[in-house]
């Protein structure tokens, strides 16, 4: 675990790693969310979107919420942002229960969870940070020189007078994101912040939330199909399936698992008998037919490699290409979830 | 942070945020409004050409059927017209400014507010109202042209009888905007509703007691008192005006409740802000 991190898990299973390692000390956490449950429908058609969750994300950290279609984390994240009514569980921000003041709890959360359009195209740009830090309950003549830096710092400050449908998708969606700072939002929600940006502009916007992350001790929660985004924008990952938290760790944790090391051998004698033989095998975790022979897919650590490269001799299959395997968040995330990749 | 943020700053020497109050919610939505109709007149525009085309109609073709009938009773129809104009644009207001915010994904910003859904929608309400009076009189105004008819515009009687007659629209109009938000694409449904207006408009006609009760019906009455007839504000008794402004509170009170009710309901269901 990493610094920033605390209690996750959900109802019966409650991977209750430890509390925060370090760094946040006695100080509130951003955003707790304790036995969080949320059904739709009622007898036999019930349908449990979110399944007891809890999770506690500390200030100035970064989550990042994943989860095949359908696992519940739009429903999570809605009804921590009250959108949904929970049938059980609290939430609370910044220490304020959300139930019971959610005027109070909310004041300083604001999310952009439809991608670009999340403010109004046809004002400028700065129109838009105003209006919305009015209703975010902020006098916009207060946070003037805050809205400059953030159109400084986001690129935008040559367009702060345009009209927000004048500008390109990748302008737009820094909009989005700098319309949801204007109120100086300390808890922030981000769905999908990059899609549809191009791979430079969402490197740049990547790297300037981060950024902003540090320099305005944000809280952030963000959802993303984007592993990318992911790996490089959050501290930490929460993977969901049918309504649950399956994984909770920091990103590193996640990528050095202790099957994390793995070799990827090809062979013209590899044809689909040997290969579903090999499939067999303890530690081999893969197995894949190419136009000449074939690949599999191994844990570089396991007893069972030394085994296989024995048994591979014995057959006299001279083995083509060797080489070491990076394990990256997708496939951490295929492993835990059994699906074929992130759904947005 | 001081009362009014005056002289207190943040750690890195920026002035501190200063909380905003209903006054500041007020002015932003109302100078939102304003931005979109200058800058975006073609609507606004278009809305009073339809207004003033359906009433050329009106006239025009009624003074060829109906000839010295229809000249002898254009002073109430004018009245009239300009009623359901008001109420028209005060009504659809809310119901079409909600489905537009769910389309453009602001619509959650508005109910994270620390303000409350409710009063951000409400505020957004009486904007549109405000644009809708100025519309309203241009198009009063061209009718009067077109008809060369002479009306009683006593402004302190006709704006406040105005208002609250279609204040009482305003609050339809946010049971109809709860229910677009529970059930999305029931706008046009809605709008239809917007034709029972000219009954209620009318309603004073049928002299029944009871009708006084609905919305428009007995400040219909008023306004064709004070505008045809000259009546002044403090000539009207009592009972009239409270009647009016209790019609008036009444149906805002209901369409607020209605509204309130509403988006709990699609929070419980998890449809607000679907799409």
């Amino acid at each position: 675990m990493t610094a920033g991190e605390s209690v996750v898990g959900t109802g019966e299973s409650t991977a209750a790693a430890d509390t925060t390692a370090s760094g946040a000390g006695d100080a509130e956490p951003g955003l707790v969310v304790d036995g969080l449950r949320k059904t739709f429908g009622s007898g036999p058609d019930t349908v449990t979107a979110v399944d007891g969750v809890s999770l506690t994300v500390d200030r100035g950290s970064v989550v990042g919420v994943l989860g095949p279609n359908g696992a519940g984390k739009t429903t999570l994240i809605k009804s921590i942002l009250g959108m949904v009514y929970p049938d059980e569980g609290e939430v609370r921000i910044d220490g304020v229960d959300a139930r019971e003041s959610p005027r109070s709890a909310y004041a300083g959360v604001d999310a952009m969870l439809e991608g670009a359009r999340n403010d109004y195209w046809r004002l400028t740009v700065r129109e838009n940070l105003r209006y919305f830090a009015t209703i975010s309950g902020v006098a916009p003549d207060s946070v003037a020189a805050r809205h400059d830096r953030l159109l400084d710092r986001l690129g935008l400050a040559e367009k702060a007078d345009v009209a927000v449908r004048d500008l390109s998708r990748g302008m737009k969606q820094k909009v989005s994101l700098a319309s949801v700072l204007a109120g100086g939002a300390t808890v922030v929600f981000l769905d999908e912040p990059t899609l549809g940006l191009d791979v430079e502009s969402s490197r740049t916007l990547q790297r300037e939330l981060r950024r902003l992350v540090a320099e305005e001790d944000l809280t952030v929660v963000l959802s993303s199909h984007d592993m990318d985004v992911v790996e490089t924008v959050c501290d930490r990952v929460v993977i969901m399936s049918e309504g649950r938290i399956v994984a909770d760790d920091s990103v590193d944790a996640l990528l050095r698992t202790d099957d994390s090391h793995r070799l990827e051998l090809t062979s013209p004698a590899f044809d689909d008998g040997l290969l579903g033989a090999l499939a067999e095998r303890d530690g081999v975790v893969g197995t894949a037919s190419l136009d000449r022979g074939g690949r599999i897919e191994l844990r570089a650590d396991s007893e069972e490699l030394y085994a296989l490269m024995a048994a591979l001799d014995d057959r006299g299959v001279a083995l083509e290409t060797v080489r070491s395997v990076e394990r990256d968040l997708e496939d951490a995330f295929v492993d835990i979830t059994g699906t074929g990749g992130p759904e947005p | 942070m001081t009362a009014d943020g005056a002289g207190a700053a943040t750690a890195d020497g920026a002035p501190e945020p200063r909380r905003a109050g209903y006054l500041q919610l007020m002015r932003a939505v109302l100078y939102r409004e304003y931005l979109v109709f200058v800058r975006y007149p073609a609507n606004a525009v278009g809305g009073v050409v339809v207004a003033l085309f359906f009433f050329g109609l009106l006239f025009y073709g009624g003074r060829m059927v109906a000839g010295r009938a229809l000249t002898d009773s254009i002073e109430g129809i004018i009245v009239g017209y300009f009623l359901w104009t008001l109420s028209v644009g005060a009504y659809s207001s809310i119901s079409n400014d909600i489905g537009s915010e769910v389309q453009w994904g602001t619509l959650e910003r508005h109910v994270m507010t620390p303000f409350g859904f409710a009063p951000v929608a409400l505020a957004k309400g009486v904007a549109k109202l405000v644009r809708t009076f100025l519309t309203s009189a241009f198009i009063l105004a061209v009718m009067l042209v077109m008809t060369g008819t002479t009306l009683s515009l006593h402004l302190l009687t006709v704006v406040p009888i105005a208002a609250l007659t279609v204040v009482s629209v305003l609050g339809l109009g946010f049971a109809a905007g709860g229910i677009t938000v529970l059930y999305k694409r029931v706008g046009n449904w809605l709008n239809l509703l917007q034709f029972g207006f000219i009954v209620l408009i009318s309603a004073p006609a049928l002299d029944l007691g009871w009708a006084r009760l609905l919305p428009l019906a007995h400040g219909s009455a008023l306004l064709q008192r004070s505008m045809v007839g000259g009546t002044r504000l403090w000539e009207f008794s009592v009972l009239d005006l409270a009647l009016l402004v209790g019609v008036a509170a009444g149906y805002l009170a209901g369409g607020y409740l209605v509204f309130q009710a509403a988006t709990r309901r699609a929070r419980r269901l998890g449809v607000l802000g679907d799409y």
